[in-house]
């Protein structure tokens, strides 16, 4: 083996050296995301800034559209690093995935620029398949769209085979399955309907199937190998653990779409569907808790990468107040009438986003990042006390929680003058939207969004540096795999 | 179907609906804590954590008009009635499933007695 | 020590998380083609296309509690009776003019989308416009060229899009359609534009 501390691919395996390209896309579209929410966050504040140039529509579409590609990059990256330890076998169309990584990458960047610089196209349907489909989240035009079928497809094919091939762990299984869920529902988003209550009932198939279903698994799974990487728990418990969480959490997420199905024009019946499960979804959240606590003390906590461990217990919380706090806050449809469509859903949204994948992505990078530099020492004690990562940690942590906060604040406000008093009417959202209580809510969910930008450029920073020039070891953790 | 909360209901909502994940979450934890630790004077704060949620609960139930309606009526008992057990159900899972973890493997594992003693 | 309990192995785990999976899935494919079916063009919760030749109007359900989308007198938008094949091109149009010009990335239309605009799901029934009889045009014009209207005192503004008359008229079919359609009273307490006569 190479030199301990600098960066040599002789360190990884061919699923790895593939992986650290989908981790390097996914921080600079992690990157896009901050810029582009900067933008648009200040046009709420200075609503000249940009007008007619980049609009908020376009940079608000940047904004979301590098968030879920990033964590795709971020999820099939993970994958594709944790392939060939876990199946014991090589990759077998390693060289297909370099080329649909180089294709994907590509569309990627193709599509972007024709957001940036076309931005939207005449009233016909080759606009949606060149330009835009307009619909939030699955922008993507539809050549794009079956790009990332294929690419799917091709990962799909690459995790198969080579579980096949090698050892089909309990964690194959459930991946495999998963990857087939997230290219089977992706189909359900691309078709054009002029009916926008069927529009959005597939839509919705898409967005929550994916967020709150199939993502939620692709976690459990990155989680579970992580849990044996890092501590050293045992796999029969793991996943065993795994197929609890997989049972609890697709038996309340997926008829837990009930609750998008509220206002849409869908039947009442949703209504009850929505309301149960969404009573029932912290549940896998408590079975959370109890089984941290009792493996905590099962087993004398030690772990070989601080960073990844903070970064993991940073992801129970962020899930557990972003997904179970501020969404059952809001998803009773008694109360949800008012809060639908308001700030509210922005500050959920981001919390829950941040809170469930961006902290398990980043775990994942720094867990990359130490082997890369050649299974180095990360635990305590690194120069300058490791304080890149811890305030990388504190200033991302502390500018999301800000901004949510901020956000519910000017939700607050909407929900009760637009919603309640007005309406949704016009003068009823402009006289919620000038409310001293929101603007400054919009300002300080600015300040905490520049805040959140300086952890990121120190999380940068710090993935660049960690462990470069260490001559220590890491100590494996007690009784891995 | 249902009926839209009032307006001077909104902070109840929201903040009662905050409190039942959160003493949900604090009940497990005290529960979990108590028993690993064997520190049996956790529990009753535990207890007190569920009695909290409990309340909440009623007031959430109460401030979005959950109680007009058999099926909402059905909901909250169940919330209620969930949300007590599942911390006992899961402590019982995890006992379960690390006995026969270490039972295959073998493996030298610290569990402490009062782990074991409840199962 | 207890050990090997059936209901703490991985086999059980692995086939309840299997059937629990299934299961939903079935059960949420049972209620999608029930679903659909109600909300197919046509039925009473979304209405046909043609709807656009009557008035449509937004009035409170004593037994549901909440507004409800009332289907009135003949009222042909822009003036011209439209049979139901021109109705659905006029819709389709402005539909398609919607996910072109990216509308849902500042506005929520049935409350999804972006935050950075009103709601459109009942913006054709908004007082903004000012009265039934010069709506029509009142809308036409601001979607065609926004910038220079007047919208609010934050100086907030729609940007101009490029969209043409034709597709301006679209759009205004659409959001006629839309605002037709059977939210289970989402916006709630809407205020409604005058329409009597």
């Amino acid at each position: 083996m190479a030199t301990p501390g600098i960066c040599d691919s002789a360190n990884l395996n061919g699923g790895q050296k593939l992986a650290v390209k989908y981790f390097t896309v996914a921080i600079t579209l992690f990157g896009a995301q901050v810029l582009f929410g900067l933008l648009a966050g200040l046009q709420y504040l200075m609503p000249d800034f940009l007008y007619g140039v980049l609009d908020f529509s376009v940079n608000r579409m940047v904004h979301i559209n590098a968030l879920v590609v990033w964590m795709l990059y971020g999820f099939l990256g993970s994958v594709y690093w944790l392939l060939e330890e876990e199946s014991q076998h090589e990759i077998v169309g390693l060289k297909l995935g370099n080329v649909i990584f180089w294709v994907l990458t590509a569309a990627v960047t193709v599509v972007v620029l024709v957001f940036l610089l076309v931005q939207v196209g005449p009233g016909k349907e080759s606009t949606i398949w060149l330009i835009n489909e307009g619909r939030e989240y699955i922008e993507a035009p539809r050549w794009a769209d079956i790009g990332i079928v294929v690419s799917v497809l091709v990962v799909f094919y690459n995790v198969a085979a080579t579980f096949g091939k090698g050892r089909y762990t309990g964690i194959a299984g459930v991946l495999v399955l998963d990857l087939l869920a997230l290219f089977g529902i992706y189909l359900a988003g691309m078709f054009y309907t002029t009916n926008i209550s069927i529009d959005q009932y597939w839509w919705w198939w898409v967005i929550h199937l994916w967020v709150e279903a199939t993502w939620e698994v692709m976690v459990a799974c990155i989680m579970a190998y992580g849990l044996m990487k890092v501590l050293g728990v045992r796999r029969k418990i793991v996943e065993t653990w795994l197929y609890i969480e997989v049972a609890l959490m697709f038996g309340s997420g997926i008829l837990g779409l009930g609750h998008h199905y509220f206002w849409i024009g869908t039947p009442e019946y949703w209504f009850s569907i929505g309301g149960v499960f969404s009573a029932l979804e912290p549940i896998p959240l408590v079975a959370m808790v109890v089984h941290a606590v009792f493996d905590a003390g099962a087993r004398h906590a030690k772990n070989s990468n601080h960073p990844t461990m903070a970064w993991l217990i940073a992801h129970a919380f962020g899930n557990f107040f972003g997904a179970g706090v501020w969404g059952f806050m809001h998803t009773l449809p008694q109360i949800n009438l008012y809060t639908h469509g308001t700030q509210w859903s922005a500050s959920h949204g981001h919390l829950a986003f941040f809170g469930a994948y961006a902290t398990i992505v980043i775990a994942m990078f720094y867990l990359a990042v130490q082997k890369w530099r050649g299974d180095v020492w990360m635990s305590g004690g690194l120069p300058g006390n490791g304080w890149k990562w811890k305030w990388a940690l504190g200033l991302l942590n502390l500018g999301m929680v800000g901004m949510t906060m901020s956000m519910l604040v000017s939700g607050y406000v909407q929900s009760q003058i637009e919603r309640a008093i007005e309406g949704s009417s016009w003068i009823g959202y402009f006289a919620a939207q000038s409310h001293h209580w929101f603007v400054q809510g919009m300002w300080w969910r600015e300040v905490f969004g520049v805040m959140f930008a300086a952890g990121f450029v120190l999380l940068v920073w710090d993935l660049l540096t960690i462990g470069c020039g260490e001559q220590r070891k890491l100590v494996p953790a007690s009784d891995s795999v | 179907m249902i009926e839209p909360t009032g307006l001077a209901d909104f902070f109840t909502i929201f903040f009662s609906s905050a409190m039942v994940i959160l003493l949900g979450a604090l009940y497990a934890l005290l529960f979990a804590y108590a028993r690993i630790r064997a520190m049996p004077l956790l529990m009753p704060l535990a207890y007190l954590s569920y009695a909290g949620l409990f309340i909440s609960t009623l007031f959430l139930a109460q401030a979005a008009n959950l109680l007009s309606h058999p099926l909402w009526e059905t909901v909250v008992a169940c919330m209620l009635l969930g949300y007590l057990l599942a911390p006992h159900g899961i402590w019982h899972l995890c006992v379960g499933t690390h006995a026969a973890g270490a039972e295959k493997d073998a493996v030298t594992e610290v569990i402490p007695e009062s782990m074991t003693k409840e199962a | 020590m207890a050990t090997n309990q059936w209901w703490a192995s991985e086999s059980f785990w692995r086939k309840t998380a299997i059937w629990v999976t299934g299961g939903s899935f079935v059960v949420l494919m049972l209620l999608t083609m029930d679903t659909i079916s109600q909300i197919s063009v046509g039925t009473t919760r979304v209405p046909a296309y043609s709807v656009i030749n009557h008035r449509i109007e937004y009035k409170f359900d004593e037994q549901r509690r909440v507004q409800v989308p009332v289907i009135g007198v003949k009222e042909p938008l822009f003036g011209k009776e439209l049979n139901e094949e021109e109705a659905e091109a006029l819709v389709k149009l402005g539909k398609l003019t919607t996910q072109a010009k990216n509308c849902m990335n500042c506005h929520t239309l049935l409350g999804n989308g972006a935050y950075y605009a009103p709601d459109l799901t009942k913006s054709w029934l908004d007082q903004y416009w000012g009265t039934s009889e010069i709506r029509e045009v009142q809308m036409v014009e601001f979607i065609k060229d926004p910038s220079d209207k007047l919208h609010n005192s934050m100086g907030r503004r729609m940007p101009k899009l490029g969209i043409t008359d034709e597709e301006a008229r679209g759009v205004v079919a659409f959001l006629k359609w839309m605002s037709s359609i059977d939210t289970n009273g989402f916006p709630y307490n809407f205020k409604s534009i005058e329409q009597e006569n």
